[in-house]
């Protein structure tokens, strides 16, 4: 499969009262076509900016997007709105990312009108088809918003982000604001929508067993860097990075008779406004020295397709 | 003697159309020292049952309409509002879901547990304050941030604050509402480590609410699964996760994508749960179960002991049909 989009060097800086905020800070990375890269962390991490930045709804600080292979990180801004055909987001709170004064139908057809492809008769065609497609009742045309349960808003979030057919979607948080047996429908049609559509996903998550579940890839973020990166299983069976092992030994896991090595992280997130030169994770890490408080670590490819930053990565693992 | 022991709670809410039928005939037993796990979706009535046994219901809308809530074989459905007040914050506190709300935002966190400590021991402000910073230290914060504000604490920090005052006199029984939902895992992990270190500490018991079947399995002793109001199946943590046989109980289970196993497509629960103001007639989930029979339309469905120590709300298991 061909590459969809390479992230090259990407930095999105806020300002900030106290400084300047480095939200994305040196993020490298390349989707296929077809193929889910999971982005997991901890709240401020950075990975909804980032997923925001990729699809151009915010303009990068620094470094290069690609989109099957064209450079699209200095696009005018025609030519960024005729991007959204080909890529798409569906956004985390599905109670606030629809317009409470309008009818199901007029929500998923938005997309639609704002390119004026179709006539009307078409166009509420579609509608229904998307509708059927997301799993969404057609009774439900002509009902709005607030009278849908979370899940089948978000199934709405969901139809409007496929409406006008992209190839790639950044999946922001899409289930953590629904019930599990709700969670599990939506990640169900989430799967059979990419497969049916070959659709590639950017998938942000801070629930490690849905990314896990649902992921080609994994990137974990820590204060807006890159941690670790590797296939979805071989993250959670050989995690090499101090924050990875820790995050995974964090999640509760529901069966009784599964052991594993207990790691209880200590301390908390570090500021990543004006953050120093040194690793991140430095001030939770079992296995800080000197060089980790001196240097930041290089993002390197330690074993095949599996890439760390960790100065220590070799010898913690005996690699 | 149990510790707590509810008798069938029932709590409805009155609106002006049609009545909430929020929790009905619960009956849940806690021995001293045990953690007890309610574990439920949305909606369930779990937050409702625990603000049932604090007597925090709100009424109206809310009312308890019957039930028993025996705390060391005293019903507190039967003693006076200050005889409540003596008990709440003293032999039973609780901690909310959320600790950003849950704290004054105008009142240093050392005045926030010193007032519950000079309100339940009849000690001195000065005394009060001394040992609202042994709290703060045994929750895991240095005794000198006694005197910030809610807002310069992060939010796992709070949450730490919000235990330190529900553990400031030592109650028999904590009530925690989702301690740890609105935090991030890293951070979970060490609140319900501390949260277990101190519960043995103290030699308190717990009511554990939460909709994390992961967070149940670390941390109680049994668990009560919840739905539409009514226990659906409740036993010790073990019987309960080597063998669970209600076909709610299995969808939550088939809901959450697993660590420890590789599946490719998870078997979620179809359908939603009622409306709890039209809960349907016989079995509440049968709209929902593959299992459902005629038989599961027409009657109520009662609580039957499958092994011991084991209860399920379900007449296909108890005839044998389910048996997977």
């Amino acid at each position: 499969m061909g590459e969809m989009l390479r992230v090259e060097h990407l930095k999105k800086y806020f300002n900030n009262p106290r400084g300047l905020l480095h939200a994305v800070d040196d993020v490298s990375f390349t989707i296929n076509k077809g193929d889910t890269l999971g982005v997991v962390g901890e709240s401020g991490c950075g990975k909804t900016t980032l997923g925001r930045v990729v699809i151009k709804l915010l303009e990068p600080t620094d470094g290069k997007i690609f989109f099957e292979g064209r450079d699209i990180t200095n696009i005018g801004k025609k030519e960024n709105i005729e991007l959204r055909k080909e890529m798409q987001i569906i956004f985390q709170d599905p109670y606030s990312s629809l317009n409470p004064r309008l009818h199901v139908i007029d929500l998923i057809a938005d997309p639609l009108k704002a390119f004026r492809l179709m006539g009307r008769k078409a166009q509420k065609e579609r509608v229904l088809e998307l509708m059927d497609m997301v799993g969404l009742s057609r009774r439900f045309a002509y009902s709005y918003p607030h009278e849908l349960d979370g899940g089948r808003r978000q199934r709405v979030g969901v139809a409007r982000a496929l409406a006008l057919s992209p190839k790639f979607i950044v999946c922001d948080e899409p289930v953590s604001s629904l019930d599990v047996s709700i969670q599990a429908q939506i990640l169900n049609t989430l799967q059979d929508l990419q497969e049916q559509h070959q659709l590639t996903y950017i998938f942000v998550t801070h629930d490690l067993s849905v990314v896990k579940h649902i992921s080609t890839d994994i990137l974990v973020m820590y204060v807006g860097a890159m941690v670790e990166k590797c296939g979805a299983k071989e993250l959670f069976k050989k995690p090499l990075h101090p924050y990875t092992k820790g995050l995974l030994a964090a999640i509760p896991v529901p069966n009784i008779d599964y052991k594993r090595e207990k790691i209880v992280l200590q301390g908390e997130l570090s500021s990543p406004i004006n953050p120093k030169r040194e690793c991140r994770f430095v001030n939770r890490c079992p296995y800080a020295t000197d060089i980790c408080r001196q240097e930041i670590p290089v993002y390197e490819e330690v074993l095949p397709n599996h890439y760390v930053s960790c100065h220590h990565v070799r010898e913690i693992n005996s690699l | 003697m149990n510790l707590l022991e509810i008798k069938g709670l029932t709590i409805h809410y009155a609106m002006r159309a049609n009545t909430v039928h929020a929790v009905n005939n619960v009956s849940l037993v806690i021995e001293p020292g045990q953690t007890l796990g309610l574990v439920g979706e949305t909606g369930a009535g779990k937050t409702t049952t625990a603000r049932g046994i604090m007597r925090l219901i709100q009424t109206p809308p809310g009312k308890i309409v019957s039930g028993e809530i025996l705390f060391e074989g005293v019903d507190l459905l039967k003693i006076s509002s200050a005889e409540m007040r003596s008990i709440r914050g003293k032999s039973i506190s609780m901690i909310f879901q959320d600790p950003m709300s849950a704290l004054n935002p105008i009142l240093t966190v050392g005045e926030q547990i010193a007032e519950v400590i000079h309100l339940h021991e009849k000690c001195s402000k000065r005394e009060a304050e001394e040992r609202s910073r042994e709290m703060l230290e045994m929750v895991g914060i240095r005794p000198e941030r006694a005197g910030e504000y809610p807002h310069q604490f992060s939010g796992g920090m709070k949450q730490r604050v919000v235990i330190a005052i529900a553990l400031a006199c030592s109650p028999k029984l904590l009530i925690a509402d989702e301690p740890t939902t609105a935090l991030d895992v890293t951070i979970q992990a060490q609140v319900l480590d501390m949260m277990r270190e101190l519960k043995d500490k103290l030699n308190t018991s717990m009511l554990l609410i939460t909709h994390d079947l992961g967070v149940v399995a670390e941390t109680c002793d049994a668990v009560a699964i919840m739905y539409a109001g009514e226990i659906v199946e409740y036993g010790s943590l073990e019987r309960l996760f080597h063998n669970p046989k209600h076909p709610y109980t299995l969808g939550l289970f088939g809901s959450i994508p697993s660590l420890d196993k590789d599946t490719d497509r998870l078997n979620p629960i179809r359908g939603l749960m009622p409306d709890p103001s039209a809960l349907p007639k016989g079995c509440k989930f049968r709209e929902r179960c593959d299992y459902a029979c005629d038989e599961c339309r027409k009657e109520e469905q009662s609580l039957r002991e499958i092994e011991p120590g084991h209860t399920v709300r379900c007449m296909r298991v108890a005839g044998g049909v389910l048996n997977g």
